[in-house]
């Protein structure tokens, strides 16, 4: 009752004492004032609320009130969180192949409990990681918060950002959390991971910061908090409780789907970000796969500074070819936004997925010309016949370098 | 810069609010009793007069290793004639063991007790140790409160040295063994799970300390969990180590077996998917309880008593542990709809089957 106000003004004023001492730079006076004022509030607060005096005390009561406002944020999101159960594995994941089931340190399946999931809709939509059905179970089942259990359908999924979502149905008016807009993350805040995968109705909580806003083509955000099958298809919440976004195993080295799980709790950790994601959930919630979009060439920096991009090859028989783009072309920008260099062209291609239209501003030699393309799901690699090496004859060349 | 003038006086402002608030507090405040006795420590940081606190009440242990398990681990003082909890690792199997206090002074110790359950024992040294962790008798720490683990982790701490320390929150109560009906780990109780990584050798033993320097667990054993198939840092809360101590702990038995003969539901379970398919009903006999709570074929069994069935195998060694005369709720999945069975298993003649 009175609890939950408390705890929200705690929330609030904890976090402005956390960030008083890197957000006062470049406020206008109205807002420093505001600012102050909290502040000054907040101290009240500590004082009255902490008995006691000493140097270390104002900085003591605000670890405490901290510990409180990761209870409130955690409170707040748990009505959003859904226990998913497995039934009958039927297939060992594909990455394990002729490994060995376990390497040292690192897992490479789930585990036999439960695990998270977070509500989207109202109308029961939950999205989760594809890590928690690595052993490709046959029936999955789904708790809510209240003690209700559901039959839930495996949709569509991304195997980028591996997210998946789940359908039950005969609900209404369920909880989704609240998501923070990416663009307000700055690295140093709180973040706290959230998940019910060691079985208790109770989640764990881990806490934590920001480590980076952009990680994985910018796919994902960063976070030192434990991120561990306890809390895969959970949510990484910032300190008022808000989802900053779904925490998921990921490598930037590889898609597969235990890939990164070596990192679980090694202060190391990645969330996707749903705020903005409403295109990739609707083709999820359609039941496809969303494939990240690709125009078919592989990019090279434009100048030998690492500036700017240039096309080093165009595959053949992708978007790319059919635009008629040639090898040294210039990439100058898609949609208007102008592309700095090799990595900034994987993040703003990856906000596009396969079937998505874009417009390319190309320069080749000196005239700069717009290429509308369609981008495709990537060129599946043409099976080639195993090549005996012969001694003597030059290698085809691999190339390693995943195409653009 | 631009604005710093002309709002330089609302620090004063707020500082003028704290002061305030601190002498009206004061005012009506009894003194509270500050856990961490008087160090010499500053306290120039939140946590150093709980770290310094706990610094001369843990202590390293050295005993038997076997093979590549470490023969080392820490200890916390709980009482001022030498008595030392510490868990229950191959440490202690030796024929002799050691305890180097903060000072760095050598001794010998021997086991008092041990507790199966908790994976704690309780050592003695021959030497008075003024410095000690009083046990409390309640849990001092919810989830998402601070705490510090001190502990001897890779042994990298030798003889006066300072052990080491790690900062984490509680992520969690919860107990290990509750789920599955098997042993997934020895540590049978609650438990508290720290997001601090403590599960490293050496650390088991070591003390979690809140903010204030009260002893809230002692770090638990470097076990595996197999809900998460990820290693657990977890310490023994310090509500159960009064407990141990006080001698008021229940050690459950060892594994509660089914009493009497063999029970029937009278469900006969779909096997031709293989062990790891989902524990579907294949048949159900004639006037067997199950018939009677009205399984059909190709219902799916979700859960006995609570517990997840994962499939065929595990469905089998559940139903065959269901004791006589006990009631059962199995849920079960039929299309896509959820129901609940409540029945009671019947006894099977021996010679039967």
């Amino acid at each position: 009752m009175k609890n939950n106000t408390l705890g929200k003004v705690d929330a609030v004023s904890c976090r402005v004492l956390c960030d008083s001492a890197n957000s006062v730079d470049g406020k206008t006076a109205g807002r420093r004032f505001y600012f102050v004022f909290k502040q000054s509030l907040v101290l009240f607060l500590v004082f009255t609320c902490v008995r006691g005096a000493g140097a270390g005390e104002k900085e003591r009561a605000g670890y405490i009130l901290t510990s409180k406002a990761f209870r409130v944020a955690a409170e707040k999101v748990l009505p959003s969180i859904v226990t998913i159960e497995t039934y009958g594995a039927s297939a060992r994941p594909k990455s394990s192949g002729r490994r060995r089931r376990r390497s040292s340190g690192g897992i490479s399946r789930p585990g036999d409990g439960p695990t998270t999931g977070v509500i989207v809709s109202s109308d029961g939509y939950i999205v989760t990681s594809t890590f928690n059905f690595a052993t490709n179970p046959r029936i999955i089942t789904i708790i809510l918060r209240d003690g209700s259990r559901y039959v839930a359908k495996l949709l569509g999924r991304d195997e980028t950002r591996k997210i998946c979502v789940l359908k039950i149905e005969g609900v209404s008016d369920l909880p989704v959390p609240e998501m923070v807009d990416r663009n307000e993350l700055k690295v140093g805040q709180w973040a706290i991971s959230v998940g019910v995968g060691y079985g208790d109705d109770d989640p764990a909580i881990s806490y934590g910061i920001i480590s980076a806003t952009s990680r994985i083509s910018g796919k994902a955000v960063q976070t030192d908090a434990n991120i561990s099958p306890a809390n895969y298809g959970g949510p990484l919440i910032d300190i008022e409780g808000r989802m900053i976004g779904l925490c998921t195993p990921l490598s930037p080295r590889s898609n597969e789907v235990t890939a990164g799980v070596a990192w679980y709790d090694s202060g190391i950790g990645f969330a996707v970000p749903l705020h903005g994601a409403d295109r990739l959930l609707a083709i999820m919630k359609e039941g496809k796969v969303v494939y990240p979009g690709r125009i078919g060439i592989i990019p090279k920096p434009a100048s030998p500074q690492g500036g700017g991009v240039a096309i080093a090859t165009v595959a053949p028989g992708t978007p790319a070819k059919k635009a008629k783009l040639k090898k040294e072309d210039v990439i100058l920008s898609i949609d208007g936004e102008k592309i700095i260099d090799v990595l900034h062209l994987r993040i703003v291609l990856g906000r596009y997925v396969a079937g998505d239209k874009i417009t390319l501003r190309i320069k080749s030699g000196k005239e700069e010309r717009d290429v509308e393309l369609t981008l495709t799901k990537g060129v599946e690699p043409t099976k080639k016949p195993p090549v005996r090496k012969l001694p003597g004859k030059p290698k085809g060349k691999p190339d390693k370098k995943p195409a653009a | 810069m631009r604005t710093k003038k002309t709002t330089s006086w609302l620090p004063a402002l707020a500082w003028l609010l704290a002061v305030l608030a601190v002498t009206v507090s004061a005012a009506g405040a009894p003194a509270q009793e500050a856990a961490a006795d008087a160090e010499s420590h500053e306290s120039d940081n939140v946590f150093a007069k709980a770290i310094a606190h706990a610094q001369k009440r843990c202590v390293k242990i050295y005993g038997a290793r076997i093979g590549r398990v470490e023969g080392f681990a820490t200890g916390v003082i709980v009482s001022d004639d030498g008595l030392i909890l510490t868990g229950q690792g191959v440490f202690l199997s030796g024929t002799s063991i050691d305890v180097v206090l903060p000072d760095g002074s050598r001794h010998v110790a021997v086991v008092e007790r041990r507790s199966p359950a908790l994976q704690v024992a309780l050592l003695r040294i021959r030497v008075q140790t003024p410095n000690f962790f009083k046990v409390p008798e309640k849990s001092v720490v919810r989830k998402g409160d601070w705490v510090v683990a001190v502990t001897n982790l890779f042994q990298v701490a030798e003889g006066a040295e300072e052990l080491s320390v790690n900062l984490g929150i509680v992520s969690l109560r919860t107990r290990l063994d509750a789920k599955r009906g098997t042993q997934d780990v020895p540590y049978r109780g609650e438990a508290l799970l720290v997001d601090a990584i403590t599960s490293n050798p050496g650390a088991e033993g070591g003390a979690l300390v809140t903010i204030d320097g009260k002893l809230a667990g002692m770090v638990g054993k470097i076990i595996e969990s197999k809900s998460t198939n990820t290693r657990l840092n977890y310490a023994v809360p310090s509500d159960l180590l009064y407990k141990f101590m006080a001698g008021k702990l229940i050690e459950p038995a060892a594994i509660a077996t089914a009493g009497g003969g063999k029970t029937e539901l009278g469900i006969r379970l779909f096997k031709l998917g293989g062990k790891r398919a989902p524990a579907y009903v294949d048949r159900v006999v004639p006037g067997s309880p199950a018939a009677e709570a009205g399984f059909k074929k190709d219902d799916l069994v979700l859960t006995i008593n609570g517990e997840v069935v994962k499939n065929v195998r595990e469905c089998k060694k559940m139903l065959d542990k269901l004791p006589a005369g006990e009631e059962v709720v199995i849920l079960v999945k039929r299309k896509n709809e959820i129901l609940r069975a409540a029945l009671v298993p019947a006894e099977v003649k021996s010679d039967e089957k």
